[in-house]
């Protein structure tokens, strides 16, 4: 889907983790958003940071069976999760 | 071999191992209603046990705990074995696939070659089921994951006798005869005056409530005590503890909450309703609190100011949980 939020979601994580040195338009999708992996080499630390601020943000609350190690398994997971689940609109 | 084992994934390993196990006995039960059932929910602070030489700090009952008394609350027959010889354990593992039954097993986390090394560490409590052999592998139901997947032989073998806290000593269990009939409401109402009578009265102050004003009182002069490096480093265990290992985040509320909510419907009790809302709150509490706790963790936050807040934190969530509690138990004396 081309709406723009996996956009979004890279520079609200870029601004609530102080990441720096990431060019946004350059995250790959697939890959974890938190981890060794990560593109922004977040950690679970980080990973509070991004669910409250989804929470806040979208109204969409990550918590009973969706685990935020499922959500945050990737930028696409996360969109997807995000339009699923948003309240805010 | 393989079983016709219907895996799903869950948050929290323990809860979706009871419930696939229920599940592929012909009993549909949801991760929620397998914590809730198993009185998973509670709180202990132990300052003096070590987890990886932090204190020992808990969101939910010990490990085993929720597949036992679930089961036992809807009159399910289950076996639990442990062994000291490995061999034995493997013997007795093979003959159970063999007779078509799913075996769940305790196991330890650092010795599954399937988890992502960043995930591998030294947690002895893991629950997963075994629904399979083929060569050398055993397939495995582990609920943490999105599709089955496959251990060798011999690093099962090391998982399931792991060393250390909560050595799993190759324990396994299984369900042996589900009665004709299961009383819901009873297992529902039994299984939540356990949770409240832990959460207001357990006799020592480390648990429950008591525990998280214990916590609170404690916390606050860890920076004074400690120092930075060493207070960051108890700070970021819980913040693991509550978001991470397993919980459904919020230490276990939410999906707890989730629990309550299948309650009000089992029990036809709308008071549960409100109530499984008050626990999301509760667990939004806990949330905002593991927020500043990680922003000191990473700098971003002023060390001594912040931990009088988080303190404060803490407090409220024991306030908030303490009335959430004694509410619980008056909803469903009935």
């Amino acid at each position: 889907m081309n709406d723009g939020l996996e956009l979004e979601l890279v520079k609200l994580i870029i601004d609530f983790c102080n990441v720096e040195d990431v060019v946004p338009e350059e995250v790959p999708h697939d890959v974890p958003l938190i981890g060794p992996d990560s593109p922004f080499y977040l950690d679970s630390l980080d990973a509070v940071e991004i669910v409250v601020a989804i929470q806040k943000g979208y109204g969409a609350r990550i918590g009973s069976e969706d685990s935020s190690r499922m959500v945050l398994g990737s930028l696409t997971a996360l969109a997807d999760f995000v339009r699923r689940e948003r309240t805010d609109q | 071999m393989k079983l016709d084992f219907p895996h799903r994934q869950f948050a929290h390993c323990e809860s979706g191992v009871t419930a696939n196990l229920l599940n592929f006995h012909g009993l549909p039960c949801s991760e929620a209603l397998a914590f809730g059932l198993g009185s998973g929910l509670f709180f202990a602070y132990v300052p003096f046990v070590k987890l990886n030489f932090l204190p020992l700090t808990t969101f939910r009952g010990a490990p085993g705990s929720i597949f036992k008394k679930a089961t036992k609350r809807l009159g399910i027959e289950v076996k639990t074995q442990k062994f000291g010889n490995p061999a034995a354990a493997e013997q007795e593992l093979d003959r159970l696939l063999e007779a078509g039954r799913p075996v769940g097993a305790q196991t330890g986390v650092f010795w599954l070659p399937y988890f992502p090394p960043a995930y591998r560490f030294h947690f002895n409590g893991h629950n997963l089921v075994v629904i399979g052999k083929e060569g050398d592998d055993y397939l495995i139901s582990d609920p943490i994951f999105e599709e089955t997947v496959r251990c060798s032989v011999a690093d099962l073998r090391k998982a399931r006798f792991a060393k250390g806290a909560l050595a799993p000593k190759g324990k396994i269990y299984y369900i042996e005869k589900l009665p004709e009939q299961f009383d819901f409401p009873t297992a529902t109402k039994a299984a939540i005056t356990d949770v409240c009578r832990v959460m207001l009265k357990t006799p020592v102050p480390l648990a429950g409530v008591r525990g998280i004003r214990l916590l609170a009182r404690q916390l606050v002069k860890w920076p004074a005590k400690m120092g930075e490096e060493k207070t960051i480093a108890h700070l970021g265990h819980i913040i693991r503890m509550q978001e991470e290992i397993g919980t459904g985040g919020g230490g276990f509320r939410f999906i707890y909450a989730a629990f309550l909510q299948e309650a009000a419907e089992l029990l036809d009790n709308d008071k549960l309703a409100d109530l499984s809302n008050r626990c999301t709150e509760v667990g939004d509490l806990w949330r905002e609190f593991a927020l500043i706790a990680s922003r000191v963790c990473k700098g971003r936050a002023a060390v001594q100011d912040s931990f009088d807040d988080l303190a404060g934190f803490l407090q409220q969530c024991a306030a908030q949980e303490e009335a959430l509690f004694t509410d619980l138990q008056q909803a469903i004396k009935y």
